[in-house]
């Protein structure tokens, strides 16, 4: 809890307050879910359900920040594609209730962007992505974590290197250079894009304050968009490169790995429609843009099992792959799968 | 967690509406599926429909107070409206066949009326990525529909009146020419092409979309939270799926599509006030703009009454019009006063 403001004024302590209130109540719902649900002798379901509730007892700040340090990840690999120089420093360092330091970036680079459309997605992102680290700090105020460090290096041990060596997309002790071309770039950015949407997705339920709630649906919205766009493109590119819809595919079995057995990945290949209510679907050959079940509901994760896949660990540790020193907030350790 | 009010008895005008809400807390379990459990489903079992166990008679009601609940049944058959409209779209443009009746009745406690759908028919696509696009989108839809219905069990409010015509009398006709994307009295026939059936899905998107980024704080339920940010999160995957396509072709090979969504953009925007709450597809020179966002990077949201100002195709405070003629059925119906 090191990150908490000492002495945040009067309105944050005030949302504090009221979220501390509306997670007890929270609390209150699942026990009562449970209690029943164990007369009812179906456990299971209700027993993962509470103790999800439960096991996140992180406060708002805490999770805003802990999101701000999936924000700094993306912004910067967006940042170093589209410029070659990463976010400005001040929108880097930590609010004076932070005890937090900055972290330095390994690697990034700018891309030659080939396709002008794909520079100008990029561009677009970088921007997005910018506004929303600056959001998301001028929100948390006096409590925003520093920047954490990070690695967007192209050596053969950099985070992207052996996350697309897990996925085979090169080979052992081979380099991956997130920024030496179109299809580099967006696969990288795939890797990291469905993951914070998830991350924001799983977020919803958690986060008290309805002001926060509001940021937090905005920015959920915002990451499906661009995760949206990234796979779109490379299913259009895959039409015709076909490796980029494997590779894809390849990226997300890798995620799903790492996370634990949950499914709650989906590549971009097309998949013949099944179960479908409308039986005129079925057996029709769809696109796979949307990372969700057959019920239509986007997949969400956990930040424990967010940080498996950015610690690149399927083990319960507080850091590797992209944070090569863990995050910056009260919330560090990956879940042990 | 005691809920008296359920204890009670209530006036006749909220008889109905209580049994309703029953069976929707009964349902509500349906958002653990998505967790892949149904604990919840025997533990709110509906007043009439279960044998109580000697040892739930304390009523053990998911949510905060009846206040929160009749409201997230209000929102969750808003936005069943919403997902209404869109599956029939969809579907019909697909398959040439709109959703089945046991998707589009009302559930036994509530009394909407049934409406019919107006128009569509199946587009022969030339792209095939566009159709592979298509029938993605529209399995998700008609699992939407479903999702929602469950949840909302026997508070479900029937499919109300939509209109997808293309003829130059339609919704989508009517919504092409206030964006002067064709000219006055013409039609928009959204099944005639590849690009129109484009840009009429992204008529509808990014308006659902703000309903979604609107609606989520509204929500107390917590595992209808997590359901709506499910389709919210969906439907905003669709959204940039349809937007980033149409930048793509248009800066390719279709300019139009570039300015035509630009130009519906701005008349979505006429219908629901002075705030601007939408954005067309181009950026400046060197980017695009696939994603509607505020200065800060939020999507843009919408109140219900906006969306339904969109919707209706009416800045004022109306009941029906546009793609929904007799309005949509349930709490939620109002556009708001511009």
């Amino acid at each position: 809890m090191t990150d908490l403001p000492q002495d945040s004024g009067a309105q944050l302590h005030e949302r504090l307050e009221a979220g501390a209130e509306q997670r007890s109540e929270r609390r209150e719902f699942f026990r009562t879910a449970l209690g029943a649900g164990a007369i009812a002798a179906v456990g299971a379901a209700a027993v993962t359900l509470g103790s999800r509730a439960m096991a996140d007892s992180t406060s708002d700040t805490n999770l805003l920040n802990v999101l701000l340090n999936f924000e700094y990840l993306e912004a910067q690999f967006y940042a170093f594609a589209v410029t070659g120089a990463g976010l400005p420093s001040a929108q880097l360092t930590p609010g004076s209730a932070s005890t937090t330091t900055v972290g330095a970036v390994t690697g990034g680079k700018q891309v030659s962007f080939t396709d002008p459309l794909v520079a100008k997605y990029a561009r677009e992102i970088a921007n997005e992505k910018a506004a929303q680290v600056a959001f998301l700090r001028t929100t948390l105020g006096t409590a925003v974590v520093a920047q954490p460090a990070i690695d967007l290096g192209s050596t053969a041990t950099s985070a992207f290197s052996l996350a697309m060596r897990a996925a085979n997309i090169v080979a052992s002790g081979v380099a991956f250079d997130p920024f030496a071309s179109d299809e580099n770039f967006l696969l990288s950015a795939f890797f990291l894009e469905d993951v914070v949407v998830t991350a924001y997705k799983a977020a919803a339920q958690l986060i008290s304050t309805p002001a926060y709630r509001d940021a937090g649906a905005g920015l959920l919205a915002a990451h499906a968009h661009h995760a949206a766009l990234i796979r779109t493109v490379l299913y259009t590119k895959g039409a015709t490169t076909a490796t980029l819809r494997t590779q894809a595919d390849a990226i997300s079995s890798v995620r799903d790995s790492l996370d634990g057995t949950t499914k709650d990945d989906v590549g971009i290949s097309p998949a013949v429609i099944a179960n479908s209510q409308l039986a005129a679907l079925n057996g029709l050959t769809a696109s796979n843009i949307v990372p969700a079940g057959t019920d239509g509901i986007a997949y969400g994760r956990l930040v424990a099992n967010v940080l498996n896949i950015f610690y690149l660990n399927s083990l319960a540790v507080t850091k590797g792959g992209f944070y090569p020193n863990g995050l910056n907030a009260t919330v560090v350790t990956s879940a042990a799968n | 967690m005691n809920d008296s009010d359920i204890l009670v008895p209530a006036p006749d005008a909220k008889e109905r509406r209580r049994a309703g809400r029953r069976h929707f807390l009964r349902s509500a379990s349906v958002a653990t599926l998505a967790f892949g459990g149904s604990a919840l489903l025997s533990a709110c079992g509906g007043s009439g429909t279960s044998t109580p166990s000697a040892t739930d008679s304390s009523t053990p009601t998911p949510s905060p107070s009846s206040t929160d609940t009749l409201n997230d049944q209000d929102s969750f058959n808003f936005l069943l409206n919403l997902a209404y409209l869109q599956a029939q779209f969809y579907t019909v443009a697909v398959t040439g066949a709109g959703l089945p009746t046991a998707l589009i009745a009302k559930g036994d406690g509530n009394q909407t009326v049934q409406g019919a759908v107006t128009g569509g028919r199946q587009v022969t696509f030339t792209d095939p990525l566009v159709a592979q696009y298509a029938r993605e989108i529209a399995a998700d839809k008609v699992a939407h529909v479903a999702f929602l219905r469950s949840a909302l069990g026997a508070a479900t409010v029937a499919q109300p009146a939509i209109n997808i015509d293309g003829s130059a009398s339609g919704a989508f006709s009517a919504l092409a020419q206030a964006a002067t994307v064709v000219a006055a009295g013409a039609a928009f026939d959204p099944y005639a092409s590849d690009e129109n059936f484009l840009l009429a899905a992204f008529m509808l998107e990014d308006v659902v979309v703000t309903a979604y980024t609107g609606r989520q704080s509204t929500i107390a339920t917590t595992l209808l939270i997590d359901a709506a940010a499910g389709i919210h999160a969906t439907t905003s995957y669709h959204a940039g799926l349809i937007r980033t396509v149409l930048y793509a072709k248009g800066s390719v090979s279709t300019p139009s599509l570039l300015t035509n969504a630009g130009l519906i953009s701005n008349a979505r925007d006429a219908f629901d006030g002075s705030t601007d709450l939408d954005q067309g597809i181009v950026g400046d020179s060197v980017t695009s703009n696939i994603s509607p966002l505020d200065s800060n990077g939020l999507a843009l949201a919408r109140t219900a009454g906006q969306v339904l100002n969109v919707l209706y195709l009416n800045k004022n405070a109306v009941v029906g019009g546009g793609f929904f003629p007799g309005g949509v059925n349930g709490n939620i119906k109002t556009s708001a006063a511009n």
